[in-house]
């Protein structure tokens, strides 16, 4: 376990850094902030004294030493907008958004397991078809109209709710609402199709003819077993999730980390960027590890090995880990 | 296979039960970055509430000539010595009381007596003189530094308690409007750094920031002139306009800026003026653009009666130059370019029997959200140019793309180019804008001529009438000999106002929205 989690460790360094490399080089390549920061009729020397003030003067090599130099004393810059610490507005943006996402993601996986569920014990029955219809609408309509729609209908037709902003619970609804419906139908539909593949396996016929209720086989034998494929897929969800909810934080006004990258994107706020990327790519790696950490926690025969990406593959799958696993136990 | 023993199952089950809980624990507190909240939701009679477009970058009160800065600090927290009425155009007293130019390069202010900062400190000629020192002079490298007085350093110097002269290194005519952008700060204000939060004369002082989420300004009690009607001001910010427009319909807020008429504001909506002219520009040195009839062509195949009508209705008005009424220099007498495509046809035809390359292709930049339907006013102009036989390519960029063709040094690599700009003078005076677009080496003029030129430079140093009818000859001489530019519209915004509250919106609102000036209705 140990051994495992400092391997991935180890292992994610290099990705990070290449990632904070890469948004340094490709950000720089998009144009010239002195344009966008200083008046439109400022002069030469302005412009002179703006780059190097900012270091924006030497060469881009020699601003990524220095960079990194400043990354390894925790001096993540200063935002070219704000004049604040870069790391103070990632830090202070990524909260907001890490609880959107988890309380999007459990309340996503709860009502897609009753709703998977539901629809699989009889396929292609009227619940099954209702299901589908929900799902296959809700993994398609677009944030923004549903958004906004949401806005019309109950802040301003019904006034039941705020419209946006971030006080008193009622706030949480439509944002919530908003971003579960993705992952509600996906996840519905993974759901519904490993328990289908699930409840046809000869131990759940044993079970049945045991006289066992559908209740009980349901939760007690097949959900447990067609888990894994609807966590690997909420995994993934969730990283997206964490990435930031770049349209649901604009439109609601929600100060998250999805909102402050697009933000310091379009303002060309490099130091504010690199950090936020930072922060986000951690919390994915982190979010990775879990996510392999959980799969073994539901499959006793798989246990994390740093290089096994066992988590990526099917119910069916999992036999063919197993001698692996098995081995490396 | 194996069964889960009952205990297994009971773990689980109080697993789950803790997982919703706190669920709901979690939902029930705040939101992470947003801090205490206190009782501010709906808020009382007294608190006016406001959602701009954007969180301000900061309130740093030498860079409150960007508008999302200066919106909320410029003449509510901080205020100039004078301040340009923006519907007359007439400089009015605001710290200094009065103002006369006491040589050919230097002015002298008589200094409001009975002031103090927000902080306890007193204001008088010292103070003023330190935030103008600190504003122009310093090496903070302030916006409005580059903005309104280029390299040119200033000699301020306090005479006396109530007395301030200014020495300008050449005559300026117009030293009085340059200074109304500068906001008097506290001396204990630091001019080796940013300040954030500025300390300043004004109506309201800066109460609570709380970042990404709302600013509250409060009443300043000992304020000098006559007393604040609100109690606070709380600032929200939502980059969608039918969100802010939800918010004044449903009561959440009182003042919604930059909408437009899709936002669904409905009758409390106000159009008014914002200074904004949109036009085309010609890169005038490469062909067939260097062709004056090309240009002449150009402008007269935009029918920009049809563009006004059918996509700003709701008060944008076709243009013959690149200010609107009420700033100095509108010459009243220019006519816009009439829409004649059979005399824009000839055109081109007369320059192609003359050799000129008319089917090269013209790049047209234009900025994705830059304004309401501009991504539609760039087909529509693409449209009507093809109309005349030009051959133009429609190329959507973002801002810092838009800059690199708007801003010298040009882009010379793509061919011809005829760019959509949106220009706007917030200064009130028509050498903010001639100097940039019409001026042979402008930051934003891609060539000149050298008679425009003369005028443009002896414009300069008028005033009075005299200013006004150089400049009003510099535009008329522009559309005549010149064409670097084809005007379209002058452009209008909207407001959205509740019904509690009372505001006159005037040119200058998206960039000051000065609180004093609202009240509450009845």
């Amino acid at each position: 376990m140990w051994t495992y989690l400092r391997r991935r460790i180890l292992q994610s360094a290099l990705p990070l850094i290449a990632v904070v490399l890469g948004v340094f080089v490709l950000a720089r390549l998009t144009g010239d902030p002195s344009k966008l920061y200083l008046p439109l009729n400022a002069t030469d020397q302005m412009r002179e004294d703006f780059a190097a003030r900012n270091g924006f003067d030497k060469p881009i090599w020699e601003q990524m030493g220095d960079y990194f130099l400043g990354v390894l004393r925790l001096d993540f810059g200063e935002s070219l907008r704000t004049g604040e610490p870069a790391a103070e507005m990632a830090l202070r943006a990524f909260p907001a958004t890490l609880q959107l996402a988890a309380v999007t993601m459990v309340l996503a996986i709860i009502v897609a397991v009753v709703l998977g569920s539901w629809a699989s014990l009889k396929p292609n029955g009227i619940a099954d078809r209702i299901v589908s219809f929900f799902s296959m609408t809700a993994a398609s309509v677009p944030d923004f109209w549903i958004a906004i729609l949401g806005i019309w209908i109950f802040a301003i037709t019904l006034g039941w709710l705020p419209t946006s902003g971030t006080s008193g619970p009622l706030v949480w609804i439509l944002p919530i609402a908003t971003l579960m419906l993705r992952p509600v139908g996906v996840l519905a539909q993974v759901v519904r199709g490993s328990m289908v593949t699930v409840l046809g396996q000869p131990y759940i016929k044993v079970a049945r003819s045991r006289g066992a209720g559908e209740m009980h086989i349901v939760t007690k034998h097949a959900l447990r077993n067609a888990a894994a494929p609807a966590l690997t897929v909420a995994g993934d969800l969730a990283v997206g999730l964490v990435n930031g909810a770049v349209v649901v934080e604009s439109i609601f006004g929600w100060p998250g980390i999805g909102k402050l990258m697009i933000d310091s994107i379009l303002q060309r706020d490099f130091a504010v960027l690199q950090a936020a990327v930072l922060i986000t790519a951690l919390a994915i790696f982190a979010l990775n590890i879990i996510i392999d950490l959980g799969y073994a926690l539901l499959d006793p025969r798989v246990r994390p090995t740093a290089g096994t990406r066992a988590r990526r593959r099917g119910p069916g799958a999992i036999s063919d880990t197993k001698a692996e696993a098995l081995t490396n136990v | 296979m194996k069964l889960s023993s009952p205990r297994r199952t009971a773990s689980r089950a109080s697993a789950v039960a803790a997982g919703i809980a706190s669920i709901a624990l979690l939902a029930s507190c705040s939101v992470a970055n947003s801090e205490s909240q206190g009782g501010g939701e709906g808020g009382t009679d007294e608190t006016l509430r406001v959602v701009l477009t954007q969180e301000p970058p900061t309130l740093e009160a030498c860079d409150a000539n960007l508008t999302s800065t200066g919106v909320v600090v410029r003449s509510t927290v901080t205020e100039p010595l004078v301040e340009r009425n923006p519907s007359t155009g007439d400089l009015e007293p605001l710290l200094a009381t009065e103002w006369e130019q006491t040589g050919d390069n230097e002015w002298t202010f008589a200094i409001r007596e009975g002031v103090t900062f927000q902080d306890g400190t007193p204001f008088d000629a010292e103070a003023a003189a330190y935030s103008i020192d600190r504003a122009v002079n310093g090496d903070l490298g302030c916006n409005v530094e580059g903005y309104i007085f280029g390299d040119d350093d200033l000699e301020v110097e306090a005479t006396d308690a109530t007395t301030l002269t200014v020495t300008t290194p050449n005559p300026d005519p117009i030293l009085p409007l340059k200074l109304s952008f500068i906001e008097i700060v506290s001396p204990e204000t630091s001019n080796t750094e940013f300040v954030r939060e500025p300390v300043g004369t004004g109506p309201y002082a800066i109460g609570e920031w709380q970042a990404g989420t709302k600013l509250t300004l409060d009443r300043n009690d000992d304020y000098w002139g006559d007393a604040p009607e609100f109690s606070s001001v709380e600032y929200q910010w939502r980059s969608e306009g039918t969100v802010r427009a939800a918010m004044i319909t449903s009561g959440e807020a009182d003042i919604a800026l930059g909408l437009s008429a899709e936002d669904g504001i409905g009758d409390l909506g106000v159009s008014y003026p914002n200074n904004e002219t949109i036009a085309l520009r010609f890169s005038g040195q490469t062909a067939p653009l260097d062709d004056i009839r090309i240009r002449q062509a150009i402008n007269y195949a935009i029918d920009r009666e049809g563009i006004v009508s059918s996509l700003y209705p709701d008060g944008d008005k076709v243009a013959a130059q690149l200010i609107p009424e009420g700033i100095v220099g509108f010459n009243a007498d220019l006519e816009p370019w009439p829409f004649d495509v059979e005399k824009a046809k000839s055109l081109v035809e007369e320059a192609k029997a003359d050799g000129v390359p008319v089917d090269t292709q013209i790049i047209m930049p234009v900025r994705t959200a830059q304004f309401p339907k501009v991504s539609e006013l760039g087909e529509v102009l693409r449209e009507q140019l093809a109309a005349i036989g030009l051959n133009v390519e429609l190329r959507m960029v973002d801002t810092t793309q838009h800059l690199q063709y708007q801003l010298s040094p040009f882009v010379t690599n793509e061919g011809p180019i005829a760019m959509l700009v949106q220009h706007g003078n917030q200064a009130g005076d028509a050498q903010f804008t001639v100097e940039q677009y019409m001026l042979t080496g402008g930051a934003q003029a891609e060539f000149g001529d050298p008679g425009l030129d003369e005028l443009i430079n002896t414009a300069r140093t008028l005033t009075g009438e005299e200013r006004q009818a150089a400049y009003e000859e510099a535009f008329a001489f522009e559309r005549e000999n010149v064409v670097a530019l084809a005007p379209i519209a002058h452009q209008t915004v909207m407001l959205g106002l509740a019904d509690r509250v009372t505001y006159e919106p005037n040119s200058s609102t998206g960039d000051e929205l000065r609180i004093k000036e609202v009240s509450l209705a009845g």
